[in-house]
């Protein structure tokens, strides 16, 4: 089941250290080559540019988390990104020169300063786009691995998944109550010297070999799942004659077709136990298969027993047969369920024999 | 002396068949006077012929064997029979009460008539926990089929059919005028229940309400952001629907 917590909402955020302290390195440097164009010392340059480049460093990393619906589609979110750093370059510059020269009159006056503030603008409008693309570019490839390593998880559960209703299936034991049940109406025919008991010896030695817990269930196919089936039914049906009947319609096409053993047998089973056996007046099974144009295989068991209780908690024998119809045929493979009227239940599997996991 | 008279209540009819034919071997006296193939049935039965003994099997659809002994209450010897219900037989053994284990040995049936014929000739009968014994079964077998009180199902019909979607692959529920939308991973359906009292019945640690008219999956939610004037909306994993959140149910994405 896919169960995967709600990801925490991204409200505006603020710089990591680690941002602060690469932009930091980066200020430090283009002041240290920048030095010899203004008329200012190093450490005044340096205070300068590192102004500038925190504030543009906050333009990268409130834009990131912003989500503008009336933006167009087309315009890429990268692109806002550079876009809202190269808008504050020329402010945050602005700011810095107006700082040092102590009033905006000031600043206006001073030739050496207009010209200062129109060479650091290009500077920022140059270095800022440049580490802007370069942090963005190291982004999306820190969240490609994070996608890999997410896809690997689920694959890695998946496969768990199958591990666990192959264990199943391995500890899955023939119910003793339907055993001893049957075994006492085997006793019944061979005390009453009927002509039906070997037959119904027959099928029961059928249900219990096909039953008994395997490893192995490669070469299993969809007509010895059948044979199970009908095993299963004939049985049931000697022990409640007027409360079972049943049907087989299989299109003979599909008897090859690969399929994971006791899929079937278990949502026959659960319409025995849940739909018909609860029943005083009992019902119809059927159980079937067809293939349309394009290849795509429904099996079907419907009966006309009780139906299910919107409350009835799911069991583990329908998430099992999901899993092991999609560990055979893929994700797309389905389990749908449906209301029979005027009561019971309906199961279909649905799966595209072709597609492998 | 009047005769000893007997009902035999089992839904699978060879079983009934052959417990008659080998109650007519064992104890031919024995008058088995009908047959019943549920509980339901063997209580009706019992009240028209009133027998000394009932043989009652204990798994049976409607009513099964240990509630139409409770009705039966003490009018009646009881004897159960089971293939394999193996809490059933330890509370047998408990109770002291006659039971049978499927399929029948006959030194076994044999040693139950000889108890019975016995228990026959007292008046006083069985032990007084007999009742209680009686109910704390029929409520153990009550908790052996698990339920409970929120939806696992919802019905939708979808086409000509009614499907059974299973809730845990329902993406969120949006009242859609006289219809509630039900927006899961087959699809969109429409259902006649409102959400109002579909938040009454799913599992709320699954489900919130994050809007008069909007009920969401919180295993579906993606994103939430944060909107104006003390609302949000939230983002559904696989769907592009934005759902609204208004203030009133804001609280439940505070922590988040």
């Amino acid at each position: 089941m896919k169960t995967a917590a709600p990801t925490t909402p991204r409200w505006p955020a603020l710089p990591r250290p680690r941002q602060i302290v690469v932009v930091l390195i980066i200020s430090v440097l283009i002041a240290w080559v920048t030095t010899p164009v203004f008329q200012s010392p190093f450490w005044l340059v340096l205070r300068r540019t590192t102004f500038i480049s925190m504030v543009m460093l906050l333009a990268f990393t409130v834009s990131g988390t912003w989500r503008l619906l009336w933006l167009p589609r087309w315009i890429p979110h990268w692109l806002v990104r550079v876009a809202a750093v190269c808008l504050l370059a020329p402010f945050a510059s602005l700011a810095a020169y107006v700082a040092i020269a102590g009033s905006f009159m000031n600043f206006i006056k001073a030739n050496n300063l207009l010209s200062g503030f129109a060479t650091s603008t290009i500077f920022a409008l140059f270095f800022g786009p440049l580490v802007a693309v370069a942090a963005i570019k190291r982004e999306d490839k820190q969240r490609e691995r994070a996608d890999r390593l997410q896809l690997e998880l689920e694959k890695n559960a998946l496969e768990r998944e199958v591990l666990d209703a192959r264990l199943r299936l391995l500890q899955a034991q023939i119910e003793p109550h339907f055993l001893f049940n049957t075994l006492a109406n085997v006793q019944a025919l061979v005390e009453a010297g009927s002509e039906n008991a070997a037959p119904v010896l027959r099928h029961l030695i059928a249900y219990l070999r096909a039953a008994m817990p395997r490893l192995n269930d490669a070469e299993a196919t969809l007509e010895n799942e059948m044979q199970l089936v009908s095993a299963y039914l004939e049985i049931m049906h000697m022990r409640m004659p007027d409360r079972l009947q049943f049907e087989l319609r299989l299109a003979p096409e599909l008897k090859s077709l690969r399929f994971p053993a006791m899929a079937m047998l278990t949502l026959v089973e659960n319409a025995v136990r849940h739909g018909i056996d609860p029943s005083t007046e009992g019902g119809r099974i059927e159980v079937g298969g067809k293939q349309d144009a394009n290849n795509m295989v429904t099996l079907w068991v419907a009966d006309t027993g009780i139906g299910m209780a919107e409350t009835a908690v799911p069991g583990t024998g329908l998430t099992n047969v999901k899993a092991r119809l999609q560990a055979c045929f893929g994700k797309d493979a389905r389990v749908d369920l449906h209301e029979q009227t005027p009561h019971g239940l309906r199961v279909e599997l649905i799966f595209h024999p072709g597609a492998k996991v | 002396m009047k005769q000893i008279t007997a009902l035999i209540a089992d839904d699978e009819p060879l079983l009934r068949e052959h417990l008659r034919s080998n109650l007519a071997r064992l104890w031919p006296e024995l008058h088995i006077i009908d047959e019943a193939r549920n509980g339901r049935e063997a209580v009706e039965m019992f009240d028209i012929h009133q027998p000394d003994i009932v043989f009652l099997d204990v798994h049976m659809p409607g009513l099964n064997g240990i509630e139409a002994a409770r009705s039966i209450a003490r009018r009646a010897h009881i004897v159960f029979f089971t293939a394999y219900e193996q809490y059933a037989v330890q509370a047998f053994e408990q109770g002291a009460l006659d039971y049978l284990v499927k399929p029948i040995i006959e030194a076994r049936l044999a040693d139950t008539i000889t108890r019975l014929q016995q228990r026959l000739k007292q008046t006083t009968d069985t032990s007084p926990s007999y009742e209680a014994l009686l109910d704390r079964m029929a409520s153990d077998m009550r908790q052996r089929s698990p339920k409970t009180n929120y939806l696992q199902w919802i019905k939708a019909s979808v086409g000509n059919s009614v499907r059974l979607i299973p809730v845990e692959q329902i993406a969120f529920l949006r009242s859609d005028d006289k219809y509630t939308l039900v927006a899961w991973e087959g699809g969109d359906a429409l259902i006649r229940k409102s959400i109002r009292e579909l938040s009454d019945e799913l599992d709320p640690d699954r489900f919130a309400q994050t809007h008069r008219s909007v009920i969401v999956n919180l295993h579906y939610v993606s994103e939430v952001t944060r909107g104006m004037n003390e609302t949000a909306e939230l983002h559904i994993r696989g769907r592009p629907d934005v759902l609204p959140v208004s203030r009133s149910y804001l609280h439940l994405f505070r922590q988040m």
